[in-house]
């Protein structure tokens, strides 16, 4: 299968720090690929990268035979690409229903939104998306209502509602219940059924429920990448995770 | 429960604001026939000043650009026009010096009509490029700003700046300006008619401002103003949505200022300045920003009181309306609608009580669950 995502020789630097050092990386399309990686070893500066929040100094990213780097952020979400954060970016003050109303695909220019309806067929979409993330019942809800692993469902959900091609999402099960991760896990095997999904995220318990094929990055360059089953034998990811001794 | 998946949302023009407002603008349009003319005179200033804090509350009540420079496009407004306004009036009142030109310009020693100014002896065309610069220069300042993502505290610095380089520009060039006497004694066209034109355009733009702020548009610009990172990664370009509301403030403002200018008879340099931009700030602060009707109540109170009240409390208003903010930024947020508002739809959900505390009761056992002391990723309940 085609590549949607390339990566090439992608690097950068913060002050002095090399964070992604001649990087390459690929995802097939319709993959749910999981990064792994120690704290600092460049998971969240690669997703800034691709999604256009900095730009490299070296590299270049290809995304769907297009040359998108140093691209602006929101033309960047035009060609496909939604990102997820890891502390759950919400527009606060709107209903959990605005919420996903704005995030809908299409009709971003001014002149569009200016006399834009929301109609039936939106509206049935919105509910839709609602009924999937669980939060029926809080749609006319203010954000600021919601819990912790409410808020970060709805950030799913309005990734959902712009219909991307590829969705990166950074440890969207940060700071959950144990029974809302499971949850979590459940909306992101049900999401990637039919979506390509870079996932970055840390516990393992969850990793295990649902990748398939692991990239394991450490001091910004590929240290091991493959089946998950073969990743954690590997001698270099061991020593990464648990120290040399071991 | 099942065919009712619709979210409540409130009508576009709701009967009784609908109502409310007729009745308002009935009142004032026969004002005139019956009141004093005092009072006339204030209701005119009045609404020129709604429409400004209208526009200040676009951008900041709705999308969160504060600007302490709003001044600057209601003076262009006013400017043009009692420049038009003024040289149309000397031309056939010689002043006491006998001339035919603005007293300002023989003052400081012109002769004739400078060249650039001679399309203003048209006051359609003055009025028309009045708002035609105010708007082409909020285009110019939003293309500078948005576009290179400053927003917040250095916008607001940067649009206070403005303001004191117009109002120093016009203190400067006296001889085209009036300088710091400002442009007086141009005749009065306090009339009815144009106290009707007054209300008629503070009509159309209040509603206009409901049309753009409670439509998809919207729900946009609000989104901006809660999250523009969210916005920027979801498609929506942030610079462009503000550079709209910004242009469509600036031609309110500008016209609130060339109706004030007619109007009032009276214009200066302080109609361009900082302060006149803060109090309308003040003005939209207290009568409830990210409302439409907060910011016409806000100035019709605020100005209000102080016409009323500063004969008697001459040196304390100032305080008094500097205390008000504070107050206002503390206890009341949302000002004085907004905090009705929100009164009334807490009253009319009629949730049960058990309901509301077993939600909370579930929304504090989930946070408690989220939180690690020590940051731990651990989760406790785990065996």
């Amino acid at each position: 299968m085609a590549n949607i995502l390339e990566v090439q020789g992608l690097t950068t630097k913060v002050s002095g720090y090399t964070i992604l050092d001649n990087l390459d990386f690929s995802i097939e399309e319709n993959e749910l690929r999981v990064v792994l990686g120690p704290n600092g070893a460049g998971k969240t500066t690669l997703i800034d990268m691709i999604t256009g929040r900095y730009k490299p100094k070296a590299g270049n990213i290809i995304f769907n035979g297009e040359n998108i780097t140093r691209m602006a952020p929101d033309k960047i979400f035009v060609k496909g690409i939604s990102r997820k954060f890891q502390v759950p970016n919400l527009y606060e003050t709107l209903s959990v229903y605005d919420n996903i109303m704005v995030s809908l695909k299409g009709r971003r220019k001014v002149v569009k939104t200016l006399f834009g309806k929301v109609d039936k067929k939106d509206n049935d979409r919105i509910w839709e998306i609602l009924d999937f993330i669980m939060l029926t019942k809080k749609a006319e809800n203010s954000v600021d209502t919601l819990g912790h692993g409410q808020r970060q469902w709805l950030e799913l959900g309005m990734l959902i509602a712009s219909e991307p091609k590829l969705l990166l999402l950074d440890e969207p099960t940060t700071g959950m219940t144990k029974d809302g991760k499971e949850k979590t896990a459940e909306l992101i095997k049900k999401i990637a059924q039919n979506h390509t999904v870079m996932l970055v995220e840390h516990d393992m318990d969850i990793v295990r429920k649902i990748a398939k094929n692991v990239t394991v990055l450490a001091q910004g360059q590929i240290l091991a990448e493959g089946p998950l089953s073969e990743v954690v034998q590997n001698e270099d990811v061991k020593a990464v995770y648990l120290g040399k001794g071991h | 429960m099942a065919q009712d998946r619709q979210v409540y949302k409130a009508p576009m023009f709701p009967l009784w604001a609908v109502i409310f407002a007729i009745g308002i603008a009935l009142a004032i349009a026969t004002y005139p026939f019956y009141g004093a003319a005092y009072v006339t005179s204030l209701l005119g200033k009045f609404l020129c000043f709604a429409i400004f804090a209208l526009s200040i509350d676009l951008i900041w009540g709705f999308t969160g650009i504060l600007s302490l420079g709003q001044g600057v496009y209601f003076g262009i407004g006013a400017y043009f026009t009692a420049l038009s306004l003024k040289i149309n009036y000397a031309s056939v009142n010689p002043t006491r010096y006998g001339g035919t030109l603005p007293d300002f310009m023989e003052w400081n020693g012109l002769t004739e009509l400078p060249g650039f100014m001679e399309p203003l002896q048209s006051l359609p065309f003055a009025v028309a490029a009045g708002l035609f610069f105010a708007t082409l220069l909020a285009f110019i300042f939003g293309v500078i700003t948005f576009k290179r993502h400053i927003y917040g505290v250095y916008c607001a610095v940067i649009t206070l700046a403005e303001s004191l380089i117009l109002q120093e520009a016009i203190i400067e060039y006296q001889a085209y300006t009036g300088g710091f006497n400002g442009i007086t004694d141009y005749g009065t066209h306090a009339e009815i008619n144009v106290l009707w034109l007054i209300l008629v355009v503070t009509f159309i733009f209040f509603i206009i401002g409901r049309l753009l702020t409670h439509s998809r548009m919207g729900t946009i610009l609000k989104s901006i103003r809660d999250n523009d990172t969210r916005a920027e990664f979801m498609g929506y370009n942030v610079a462009n949505y503000r550079i709209f509301v910004f242009c469509v403030s600036s031609f309110m403002a500008a016209t609130a200022g060339a109706m004030y200018a007619a109007w009032n008879g009276i214009i200066s340099f302080l109609d361009a300045g900082p302060v006149f931009s803060i109090e309308g700030v003040i003005w939209t602060a207290v009568g409830g920003r990210g409302t439409i009707i907060g910011p016409f109540i806000g100035a019709f109170l605020v100005k209000g009181a102080e016409f009323f009240l500063s004969g008697k409390l001459a040196w304390t208003w100032q305080l008094i309306m500097g205390g008000l903010f504070i107050f206002v930024v503390l206890y009341m947020r949302d000002g004085i609608v907004g905090t009705i508002g929100k009164w009334l739809s807490a009253r009319k959900k009629h949730v049960p009580v058990g309901e509301l505390i077993e939600e909370a009761d579930a929304l504090a056992a989930d946070r408690q669950k989220d939180f690690r002391p020590g940051g731990s990723s651990k989760d406790p309940t785990e065996t």
